[in-house]
């Protein structure tokens, strides 16, 4: 038989590409996504006693916290808006980006017992978890509306909506974009390094005190402000805020720093996870 | 000529032995610099030949230069003993993980079965598990529905189709997750010892439900299993590997015998020079044990047919003594099948011998070992000889077409008479 003249569909090498299966394959795949998506939302609430309200409860509890110790306690200026829908609004963008991190940051960890025993497309699974995490935000967002809602109507407050009002899926987008490129980068840490899931938790914890969660950053102390602008989240917590609540600092320029970033970081984690996905398997 | 539907090409593979711990950072920066910034070669993997290989004690090669050739339609089973390499071979077709050297080609669509019941959750109902199993395994939402009912009803569970699969019994939870597996239609599938579960009714059919698959529609299968009656049946070549290498390719009758008597020949014999080197204590010390089929021809396998002779002989160190031997049958899941005590007869100082056989058509098919106790006065055990020798026996069945685990510790050929009575059939028929 003559060797070599024959065509063959796949090969499967030491090497591994860069690029991955393909946006054909991984289209193939697509029922998964959304069954695992299904799975994530079941396997949260199935046997709960408060069920998927759960979407909601942890995000108010956080932010009747908050109200009470950073507000009332702390005194922490919120500029002018009202504290509840403040520190609401931080909470939920929050909440998106740290779940999308540390949900797709153990991608390897987590699912180490189905990877070694079939093969589909890894990026199937980090991808289920963002998708999982922005539905649970779009519900939180939507009780973030009732909220304004509410107070523009019993509490005499006024959002000045302007045209910024447009930009906020931008901005959600860019901290999905940015959750899931740490993430996808951590994954392939914590798939080697056992003690980087630590470095995850604590990591986040302590991130969200340069980022506008808490406070606006037109409150902060000129010298120390640039610390805050550093972080490529900070001009999208702010036009988060400018565009649901009408208060908010941002430029143009720090807002393309956010993009640029999140850009360069999610495909640049993504060539990552391609590449050493398929020899983690050995390791985990 | 059927064409080759799955190549593989000098298909190496190199696992790094030891804890991959908190030195392992270091090394990849290391390996990164080396491999990636000075263009050099790997500076941990030095194995350019197999002497340099075999020295090195934290690497180890699951494969070696294994090379074959799967063409369209074919059953092809993979048998070695553990550790051989099987499972890292079927991983690497599977795309699970790569190779360290050479390449797997081929045409189609694979799927593989690892494990049984892939991607199953247990507070997921049977109905939603079937989507996310059928899913991961490669179906496509088509598909799944199309073959749903079908899946239900091969499995058995269509009562407890909506209930979480964690209130399932085993065998239901097997049996489910078998059923959409089996309902796969892939161009090459891969199958690795998932029939070690489930009882033996399924069993049974899992293997026809294969057998069909590969017969009838003409797919591809490639077959781990420690069962050669499995293997036999199933498949029509077979691949035996040996510490990673291809030791053996061909018709699959051929390969099984030669595997089976190759790992036969081994653990059946040990011999002691002196008093003290045998194993042993102050009382006795063993000189010889060995255990012998009685084969036809010195190639045959040891099975189910064949009679053993067990043969031994220890030093007596002790005058005018009372003794007697215990000849005690384990097998492999260390259930104790007989123990059968010689007489008890006063020796004096010096070699005792002694024998015993096990008729054919006595043991069932498996793996054995055993013990041989040294009593006194035939009360206090002076010696116990623990897994001096070890045996498999092999299945045969000639003409029956059951093909599962065969039942029972033992497998004895008791004369059985069945028959129907003449007189009452008659007298039926007339009363009709």
């Amino acid at each position: 038989m003559a060797v070599g003249e024959k065509k063959w569909e796949w090969e499967i090498q030491a090497k591994t590409s860069y690029l991955g299966p393909g946006f054909k394959e991984l289209w193939s795949y697509r029922h998964l996504l959304v069954n695992q998506v299904r799975r994530h939302f079941i396997l949260n609430y199935q046997q709960t006693v408060l069920g998927p309200l759960w979407v909601l409860f942890q995000p108010i509890i956080t932010l009747i916290t908050y109200v009470l110790v950073f507000n009332k306690l702390v005194g922490i200026s919120t500029g002018g808006m009202p504290p509840v829908l403040f520190y609401f609004a931080g909470i939920v963008l929050w909440n998106f980006f740290s779940d999308s991190f540390t949900g797709t940051s153990t991608t390897f960890r987590e699912n180490a017992e189905v990877f070694s025993k079939v093969y589909f497309p890894r990026l199937i699974m980090p991808f289920s978890v963002v998708t999982t995490h922005f539905l649970r935000f779009m519900i939180q967002l939507l009780f973030l509306f009732l909220g304004i809602a509410y107070y523009t109507v019993f509490q005499d407050f006024s959002p000045d909506l302007s045209l910024w009002v447009a930009t906020f899926p931008l901005a959600v987008l860019t901290v999905g974009a940015m959750g899931m490129g740490l993430g996808l980068t951590f994954s392939v840490l914590t798939a080697k390094y056992r003690d980087m899931t630590n470095l995850v938790g604590l990591g986040i914890r302590l991130f969200m005190f340069v980022t506008p969660v808490i406070y606006p950053l037109s409150t902060r102390p000129d010298e120390y402000r640039w610390v805050v602008l550093l972080n490529p989240l900070t001009p999208l917590f702010e036009l988060f805020r400018l565009a649901v609540l009408g208060e908010g600092t941002v430029t143009m320029l720090q807002l393309t720093y956010s993009m640029v970033f999140a850009v360069v970081i999610l495909l640049g984690s993504l060539l990552i996870f391609n590449k050493q996905g398929d020899k983690l398997i050995d390791v985990v | 000529m059927a064409e080759a539907i799955i190549e593989v090409d000098h298909l190496s593979k190199l696992y790094r032995l030891g804890t991959i711990g908190t030195g392992s950072f270091r090394q990849d920066i290391q390996y990164w610099w080396t491999t990636a910034v000075l263009k050099k070669e790997d500076p941990f993997f030095h194995l350019d030949t197999e002497e340099q290989a075999a020295t090195r004690r934290d690497a180890i090669w699951a494969l070696r230069d294994v090379s074959f050739e799967v063409k369209r339609g074919e059953a092809l089973g993979i048998i070695g003993s553990n550790g051989s390499g099987k499972s890292t071979l079927l991983k690497i077709i599977s795309r699970i993980v790569r190779p360290t050297r050479g390449a797997v080609r081929g045409n189609g669509k694979v799927s593989s079965l690892l494990e049984v019941g892939t991607g199953f959750h247990q507070e997921l109902t049977g109905r939603e598990n079937i989507y996310t199993s059928g899913y991961i395994l490669g179906m496509n939402k088509e598909e799944i529905r199309r073959k749903f009912d079908e899946i239900v009803e091969f499995s058995g569970v269509e009562k407890f189709i909506d209930t979480p699969v964690k209130r399932y019994s085993s065998g239901m939870y097997v049996r489910l997750a078998f059923a959409v597996a089996a309902h796969l239609e892939p161009d090459i599938l891969i199958v690795d010892e998932v029939l070690a579960v489930g009882d033996a009714e399924f069993q049974k059919k899992c293997l026809g439900k294969m057998r069909d698959v590969s017969q009838s529609e003409g797919r591809t299968i490639l077959f781990v299993s420690h069962s050669m009656q499995a293997v036999s049946n199933l498949c029509d070549k077979a691949l035996w590997l040996e510490k990673g290498k291809l030791q053996e390719i061909g018709d699959v009758g051929g390969v099984v015998n030669k595997y089976i008597t190759g790992i036969q020949k081994f653990r059946l014999r040990h011999s002691w020079e002196s008093p003290e080197e045998g194993p042993g204590n102050e009382y006795v010390r063993f000189k010889h044990v060995e255990i012998t089929p009685h084969l036809k021809h010195e190639d045959d396998p040891v099975d189910i047919r064949t009679p053993l002779t067990l043969r031994f002989q220890f030093w007596n160190l002790m005058d005018d003594v009372e003794l007697s031997v215990g000849f005690v049958l384990f097998n492999y899941t260390g259930e104790c099948i007989f123990d059968v005590p010689s007489p008890s007869i006063v020796y004096k100082k010096g070699v005792v011998e002694g024998e015993c056989t096990i008729p054919g058509h006595f043991l069932n098919d498996g793996s054995y070992y055993i013990n041989l106790h040294v009593v006194r006065d035939t009360s206090v055990m002076l010696y116990a000889f623990e897994e001096c020798l070890s045996f498999d026996v092999e299945d045969y069945r000639g003409n029956i077409k059951w093909f599962g685990k065969w039942w029972g510790a033992v497998r004895p050929n008791f004369p059985f008479r069945l028959e129907q009575n003449r007189e009452k059939t008659i007298l039926q028929e007339k009363s009709l």
